[in-house]
C-alpha cells in the first residue's frame, strides 16, 4: 500500500495551485494526472488573461502554466502523469498507469478534474470535421497541425469566440460564427476581436447539417424564432470543411460522486456539482474540490478556488493553525470574488434574455455610438483634436486592469472593484501607446488627429501573420472588419514585453481617424 | 497542414526531428512527440475509422483523449486513441472498422 499525504487528483490550473499552496505550508503532496503532460487546458491558452496583476492579467495561459510548473517542481511535489485514477473513497485511489493498477492510501484528497466538452447533435454531427472547440484549439497550439482551411464556429462563449480568433491566428478562414441566442454569449471585446476580422456573426441561428460524404463540406445554418425554434425557408449553406463546437462544458464529477460526497444540480455551473462550502471542502471530512469540477468557469478562478483548497487541506492536515488559515482564507476570497464580480462571475448569475437589454457591443461584437460616446475611456473632441491620445473602447464591465499598470503617466484608472470600466485622463495621457499592447482585450488604440494636414494616425494592436513592412499601402478596417480606405504603416512596433502583441500604425485620411481600429489580415481583403 | 509559423508561438524548431509512419500503406512524416491523429491531420486524412454496421466515417472530436471516436489500429493493436499516442518511427497505422481485431502486423 503506497501512502500520501495529500492526493491532488488533476495537475490543471486548479491542482497545481492547490499542490504549490498546500507544499508551501508543508505539506507533502502528489499530483495524479491522467495526460503525457502537465497543465490541463493551460498550455492551450495563448492569449493574454484578463484579471488583476495578482491574477496575472496581461500574462499568456501558457506562460502561466509554466510558472505554475516551475513552482511545484521547485517546491518538490511529485506529479504523476499518465496515471487515471479510476476510483475514489473516503481515503482510497485507485490509479491505473502502464496497464498496471496500483493503490494508494492518503488522508487528504483534492479533486480537480475539470470539465468535458458538450456535444451537439445534429444532421452530420458525427462527420469527420465535426470537433469540439477545445479540440481544434489543441491541435493548433499544442500540436501545431490546422485541423481545416474554412472553420465554422457553434456557439459564441467564450471558448467560441477566443478558439475562432487563434483559428484565424493559426492561419485558418472563420467563416461565421453560429449562436443560438439573440446575444453574444462571452466576453464583447473577444467578439469584437474577430468582428474586427471580418467574421459574420449568426445570432439567432443555429446547425441543422453538416453536409458531406465523408467528411465536412458544408454547414447549413437556419435562423431560429423567439421559441428557439427552427424557421423553415430560412436555412443557408457556408462552405466550410471544419465545424467547431463551443456549447459549454460538464464538470467532471464522476470521482467526487464516487467517493460519496453529496449534490446538486446547478445548471448555470454546467450540471451536477458537489456541494461544498465557502472553503471548497465537500461533505466528506478531508476531501476537497477546486476548478470546474464543482462549476464551470475558467482558469483564473480555477486557480485562486485550488489556492483556497490548498489551504483549508493543509489546515486539515494541521500544518497551519486556524487563524493563520482564516488570513490566508480572506486573502484569497477577496481575490475570487474580484474576478467574479463581473458579467459573467458566479456571483451574477446570467438572467433571463430581455430584448430591451440587447444593443451594442454584446448584439452586434461592435460597442454602439451610444457605448462609445458614454464610455470612460474615450477622450473628448476637443481632447482629439490637440494630439496623440489613447481611445479606449472598453464598454463591458469585466474584471481586467492591467492597462492601468501599463501606463507609465497614470493616466489610466480602473479602482475597485477591478470590474470599473477604465478611466482615460485625457490631459494626462500623450498617446504613448503602451496601454495599446497591454490590453487583454485588444479594445485600446492611439489615435493622433494632428498627424499630418490631411491624415491621422492610428495605432492599434496586432496578433496575426505577416506582419506589414514600414510604408507598405494596406487596406484599413472599421470595428465591423469592413475595408474603409487604404493607409500606410509608418511603424510597426514589435517589443518583447508586449509578448505577441505588436502595435501598428497606420496614416489614414482625417475623416477615418474614428472609424479606422485595425488593417485586414495580411494587407489586403 | 503544420503550422510552421505563429505570431505568439513563434516558429516551429527546424531542428525537431521527423520520424516516418505508415498509414493504409502510404508513408507519412511527422514531427516526433505528435500524436498520431496530429500527423494524420497534418496531410489532410479526416476519417479515422468506420462504423461497424453503416461503415460510416468517424474522426476527431475530443481531441484530448475522452471521446475515443479517433480510435485506429496501430501496429496491429486496435482501439488506440489517436489524440494522445504519440507517433513513432515505423508506426503502422490503419483504419479501424467497427471495434477492430487482434492481428499479427504484416511484415514487409
Amino acid at each position: 500500500m503506497n501512502k500520501v499525504e495529500l492526493a491532488v487528483i488533476g495537475a490543471g490550473p486548479a491542482g497545481l495551485a492547490a499542490a504549490i499552496e498546500a507544499a508551501q505550508l508543508g505539506v507533502k503532496v502528489v499530483v495524479f494526472d491522467e495526460n503525457a503532460q502537465p497543465g490541463g487546458q493551460l498550455f492551450k491558452q495563448i492569449h493574454k488573461f484578463f484579471g488583476s496583476r495578482e491574477h496575472k492579467a496581461g500574462t499568456r495561459g501558457f506562460r502561466i502554466g509554466q510558472e505554475l510548473l516551475a513552482q511545484t517542481e521547485q517546491l518538490g511535489v511529485k506529479v504523476n502523469l499518465g496515471s487515471t485514477v479510476f476510483g475514489l473513497d473516503k481515503r482510497n485511489l485507485w490509479v491505473l498507469k502502464d496497464g498496471r493498477t496500483e493503490v494508494f492510501q492518503t488522508d487528504a484528497v483534492i479533486v480537480a478534474t475539470g470539465a468535458s466538452e458538450n456535444a451537439l447533435a445534429f444532421k452530420g454531427s458525427t462527420l469527420p470535421g465535426v470537433m469540439t472547440a477545445g479540440a481544434a484549439q489543441t491541435f493548433i497550439n499544442l500540436h501545431r497541425v490546422l485541423p481545416g482551411k474554412k472553420v465554422l464556429m457553434v456557439g459564441s462563449g467564450n471558448v467560441g469566440l477566443i478558439v475562432s480568433y487563434q483559428l484565424m491566428q493559426a492561419g485558418a478562414e472563420v467563416v461565421g460564427l453560429v449562436e443560438a441566442a439573440p446575444q453574444i454569449g462571452g466576453y464583447g471585446v473577444h467578439a469584437a476581436k474577430i468582428k474586427r476580422a471580418g467574421v459574420p456573426l449568426f445570432l439567432g441561428h443555429t446547425i441543422t447539417e453538416a453536409i458531406g460524404e465523408h467528411q465536412v463540406e458544408s454547414a447549413v445554418l437556419t435562423k431560429l424564432n423567439g421559441r428557439f425554434q427552427p424557421i423553415p425557408g430560412s436555412e443557408k449553406t457556408l462552405e466550410a470543411d471544419t465545424i467547431c463546437i463551443a456549447v459549454g462544458l460538464t464538470p467532471m464529477m464522476e470521482l467526487a460522486r464516487m467517493a460519496g460526497a453529496e449534490f446538486k444540480y446547478a445548471p448555470q455551473m454546467g450540471g451536477h456539482v458537489p456541494i461544498i462550502n465557502d472553503n471548497m471542502e465537500t461533505s466528506i471530512a478531508g476531501m476537497f474540490v477546486a476548478g470546474d469540477v464543482c462549476g464551470v468557469e475558467e482558469a483564473s478562478s480555477a486557480m485562486e478556488e485550488g489556492r483556497l483548497a490548498g489551504v483549508t487541506a493543509a489546515e486539515y492536515l494541521e500544518y497551519v493553525d486556524g487563524i493563520a488559515a482564516a488570513d490566508r482564507k480572506a486573502l484569497i476570497r477577496e481575490q475570487l470574488s474580484a474576478i467574479r464580480n463581473g458579467t459573467f462571475g458566479k456571483a451574477h448569475p446570467r438572467d433571463e434574455v430581455k430584448e430591451e437589454n440587447i444593443y451594442g457591443l454584446k448584439s452586434s461584437g461592435t460597442p454602439s455610438k451610444d457605448e462609445l460616446d458614454s464610455c470612460p475611456g474615450v477622450p473628448s473632441k476637443e481632447r482629439l483634436a490637440k494630439g496623440p491620445v489613447a481611445v479606449i473602447e472598453c464598454v463591458q464591465e469585466i474584471p481586467c486592469n492591467p492597462c492601468e499598470q501599463a501606463c507609465p503617466r497614470g493616466a489610466i484608472k480602473v479602482g475597485k472593484p477591478i470590474t470599473s470600466l477604465p478611466q482615460l485622463t485625457e490631459n494626462v495621457c500623450n498617446g504613448c501607446a503602451s496601454c495599446v499592447t497591454a490590453c487583454p482585450g485588444l479594445a485600446i488604440v492611439t489615435v493622433d488627429r494632428t498627424y499630418d494636414e490631411n491624415k491621422a494616425l492610428v495605432t492599434f494592436p496586432y496578433e496575426y501573420l505577416p506582419l506589414p513592412e514600414t510604408g507598405a499601402i494596406v487596406d484599413a478596417v472599421n470595428r465591423q472588419g469592413e475595408k474603409i480606405c487604404s493607409g500606410q504603416v509608418v511603424k510597426v512596433r514589435n517589443n518583447k514585453k508586449a509578448d505577441g502583441t505588436v502595435a501598428i500604425s497606420l496614416a489614414v485620411p482625417e475623416e477615418y481617424a474614428m472609424e479606422v481600429r485595425s488593417m485586414a489580415k495580411g494587407g489586403t481583403k | 497542414m503544420n503550422i510552421l509559423d505563429h505570431p505568439i508561438l513563434g516558429k516551429v524548431e527546424a531542428a525537431k526531428r521527423k520520424v516516418t509512419l505508415f498509414v493504409n500503406g502510404r508513408s507519412i512524416e511527422a514531427y516526433e512527440g505528435q500524436p498520431i491523429a496530429a500527423a494524420l491531420m497534418a496531410v489532410g486524412i479526416k476519417s479515422f475509422r468506420q462504423t461497424a454496421r453503416k461503415q460510416q466515417d468517424r474522426g476527431i472530436f475530443c481531441g484530448i483523449g475522452r471521446c475515443t471516436d479517433c480510435m485506429m489500429t496501430v501496429n496491429g493493436e486496435p482501439n488506440v486513441r489517436t489524440c494522445v499516442t504519440p507517433v513513432a518511427e515505423g508506426m503502422i497505422v490503419e483504419t479501424q472498422i467497427g471495434l477492430g481485431s487482434w492481428r499479427e502486423i504484416p511484415h514487409e
